[in-house]
């Protein structure tokens, strides 16, 4: 069935031109005075003449889901806060974003920064008020350099436009229900090469100054958080989504994205950054609905397959959610993908697509090496799981394993992760899922790889105790 | 940020009389970073970002003099600082050259970057060439996989990097004295 867009205009990309609504090269960034000419900056006009619970009601209508990875409800996220007392307030609480964006593949919370900067803080400045929040810290990447710049220019600008700081929100202007303005102050963090600060309890003990050690899981942030203190963790691009969410309203954003096609199951509604990498004609960050199948990004996005190649796998968004077979490129992107085509999920929704030259052993060991790299090493079946399956997949790869060693791979690989309940942190379900699906889609390609494995048999011939000869023989499997 | 066993029993520590923490950068880190914490060991990024920034890397007598200002331990400091890969706390080249090696680079031929790079600078990655003014290596996805292969040099990105451009990249580095290329 082909595939009809639902979106008829961009919404996150409304100021970064982007095919088929506009061309790359116009971009610009967009400064404090081009946002607010364009409209910018007035879904926190708006929001702040409701009540912070009504923002918080609205997003948690909208059915958002969190853009980071997981999918999670934003605005049911912001309820999981303590209720302020009385004054609406209720001591030090915090947000965090995350911009740590380092999966491999993964690259477009960065088109937001580079391009749109006052979107994320309206976004930042919108949250604060609705969770009665007044710190809110960016955590950006240590090598996204340029990306810092852009965003603590813009942050500056924000701060002398009475946006941050001073007297409180727009200058302090006067608040529904609240004479007294509201005040948030926004600072920017930057992390230093660590991809397990993404998660989001390692981004806190890295905003602490110490090592980016996930946490064990209760206490969840929403209660016990950065310094101890009540702390929201949004995705820089589920920020982008809230001021288009408070302007137009929660059922505006259903008429985007998808409905779930499982029973009972939450629905996938807005458009969401995809962006693509890989064996492709024209890769790079494109806003389409959720639920646009993979064939159809990459057809007509993407200009197809890069010289006219076959398409032969792709990972549906950043490299711990596992792989896309040959027979699965008509894959919905949406958040029902996990349980329909055997991934772990949407992930970042950033596919890298691969043709039919690609060697997928290669592929495996390229990810295997990644999470041993970047597995921080408190669990011990991730610290060595990981490393175990890097030498497997290399062995595999250089041809010097044998058969045996697939079942091996898998079984490590089954054993790793918080699914199988043996780890702090998802990274090493992102390895499970990576190798194990990989090594399952492409069985073919890793056997043809490896070398029979000689099981000894023990034969005697004659009768025990006359004399008879032990002769060694065996099966080959 | 692999997981790596140190040896740090007896570390000696070299020192010089002047401190690598400056009076400027303590004033810096009084008036704008040490404000936006809740705790002092927040400010601990920043202050290592800092020290970074303008040597190039981070000395044990600069680990030791954060510590003292930020009232922690050195061991505390030493603890965060070894846990990040873009904190260098040996010595290396003025110019870094890191070549991304992730999945959407290394399957866009990520290798002819990085032996373009090994050819013109003689050096094998992870080495530092011989007058110090380079050190290569290979990282983890720098979030450009759209337009790969990709390569820091120091904090300038080169996307879509071919042998041409990489090298013409690293003639700009060599031609940019230490406190212009980037860092400064
Ligand atoms: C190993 C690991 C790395 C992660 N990296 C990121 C990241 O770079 N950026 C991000 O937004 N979320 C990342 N996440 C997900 C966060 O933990 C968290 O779910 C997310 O930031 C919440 O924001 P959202 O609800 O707006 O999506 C990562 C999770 C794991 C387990
Ligand atoms: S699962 Fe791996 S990365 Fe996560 S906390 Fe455990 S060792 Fe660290
Ligand atoms: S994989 Fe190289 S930049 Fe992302």
């Amino acid at each position: 069935m082909p595939f009809t867009p639902k979106m008829t205009r961009p919404i996150l990309t409304q100021r970064i031109p982007t095919p088929p609504y506009g061309n790359p090269k116009d971009r610009r960034v967009i400064s404090y005075a081009a946002y607010t000419a364009s409209g910018g900056y007035a879904g926190l006009r708006k929001a702040i003449a409701m009540s912070p619970d009504d923002v918080v009601n609205e997003v948690k209508n909208s059915q958002l889901r969190g853009r980071g990875g997981a999918g999670f409800p934003c605005g049911l996220k912001w309820t999981f806060l303590p209720k302020p007392d009385a004054n609406g307030e209720g001591g030090p609480r915090y947000l965090a974003i995350n911009a740590d964006e380092s999966e491999p593949g993964t690259f477009k919370d960065r088109l937001l920064m580079d391009f749109d900067p006052h979107l994320v803080l309206e976004g930042i400045a919108i949250c604060c008020y609705a969770c009665r929040i007044q710190t809110a810290y960016f955590y950006i990447r240590g090598e996204y350099h340029h990306q810092a710049r852009v965003m603590e220019n813009a942050i500056r600008e924000a701060y002398e436009h009475g946006i941050f700081g001073g007297t409180g929100l727009f200058s302090g202007a006067s608040t529904k229900n609240r004479d007294t303005p509201w005040k948030v102050e926004c600072f920017l963090h930057r992390g230093a090469g660590a991809y397990i600060c993404g998660e989001e309890t390692g981004l806190l003990e890295s905003l602490e100054g110490k090592r980016g050690w996930p946490r064990n899981k209760p206490p969840f942030p929403a209660i016990k958080g950065l310094f101890g203190k009540p702390t929201i963790i949004n995705n820089v691009e589920t920020l982008a989504h809230v001021p288009s969410i408070i302007e137009n309203g929660a059922a505006w954003f259903g008429t985007m994205g998808c409905e779930s096609s499982i029973k009972g199951a939450p629905p996938s509604y807005g458009t969401k950054l995809m962006g693509v990498s890989g064996h492709v004609e024209r890769p790079g960050v494109f806003e389409c609905d959720l639920g646009i199948p993979l064939r159809t990004l990459v057809e007509q996005y993407c200009g197809g397959m890069r010289k006219g190649k076959k398409y032969k796998g792709a990972i549906p968004g950043g490299v711990s959610m596992g792989i896309l077979g040959p027979d699965q490129f008509d894959a919905e992107l949406d958040f029902d993908i996990g349980r329909k085509y055997n991934v772990l999920g949407l992930g970042t929704a950033g596919p890298t697509i691969f043709d039919e030259d690609t060697d997928m052993v290669a592929v495996a060991r390229n990810i295997a090496r990644f999470f041993k790299h970047e597995s921080c090493g408190q669990c011990t079946p991730c610290r060595e799981g990981s490393g175990w399956l890097y030498q497997l997949l290399s062995r595999i790869e250089e041809g010097n394993a044998k058969s045996r060693d697939l079942d091996l791979a898998l079984e490590i690989a089954t054993s790793m992760g918080t699914m199988s309940g043996t780890t702090i942190c998802g990274l090493a379900d992102g390895n499970n899922w990576a190798v194990r699906t990989i090594m399952n889609k492409f069985r073919d390609e890793f056997e043809a790889r490896v070398k029979p494995t000689f099981i000894p048999v023990g034969i005697t011939l004659g009768g025990a105790g006359l004399g008879g000869t032990g002769l060694q023989t065996g099966v080959m499997v | 940020m692999a997981w790596i066993t140190k040896n740090s029993a007896g570390m000696k520590v070299e020192r010089r009389s002047e401190p690598y923490l400056t009076p400027a950068m303590r004033d810096e880190l009084t008036r704008t970073v040490l404000p936006r914490y809740e705790q002092k060991q927040g400010a601990l990024l920043p202050a290592l970002h800092m020290i970074q920034h303008e040597y190039a890397w981070i000395p044990s007598q600069a680990m030791q003099e954060i510590a003292e200002f930020l009232g922690l331990k050195a061991a505390d400091v030493l603890d965060a600082a070894s846990f990040y890969e873009e904190y260098w706390l040996t010595p290396r080249g003025e110019h870094i050259i890191s070549v991304c090696r992730s999945i959407a680079c290394e399957f866009c031929d990520h290798k002819a970057v990085t032996e373009a790079c090994k050819a013109k600078l003689g050096i094998e990655v992870g080495e530092t060439t011989d007058d110090g003014t380079f050190t290569l290596i290979e990282i983890e996805c720098l979030g450009s996989c759209g337009t790969a292969p990709a390569a820091l040099v120091n904090e300038k990105l080169v996307e879509n990097a071919t042998a041409e451009t990489i090298s013409r990249a690293i003639d700009e580095a060599r031609a940019t004295p230490h406190h212009h290329n980037g860092r400064h």
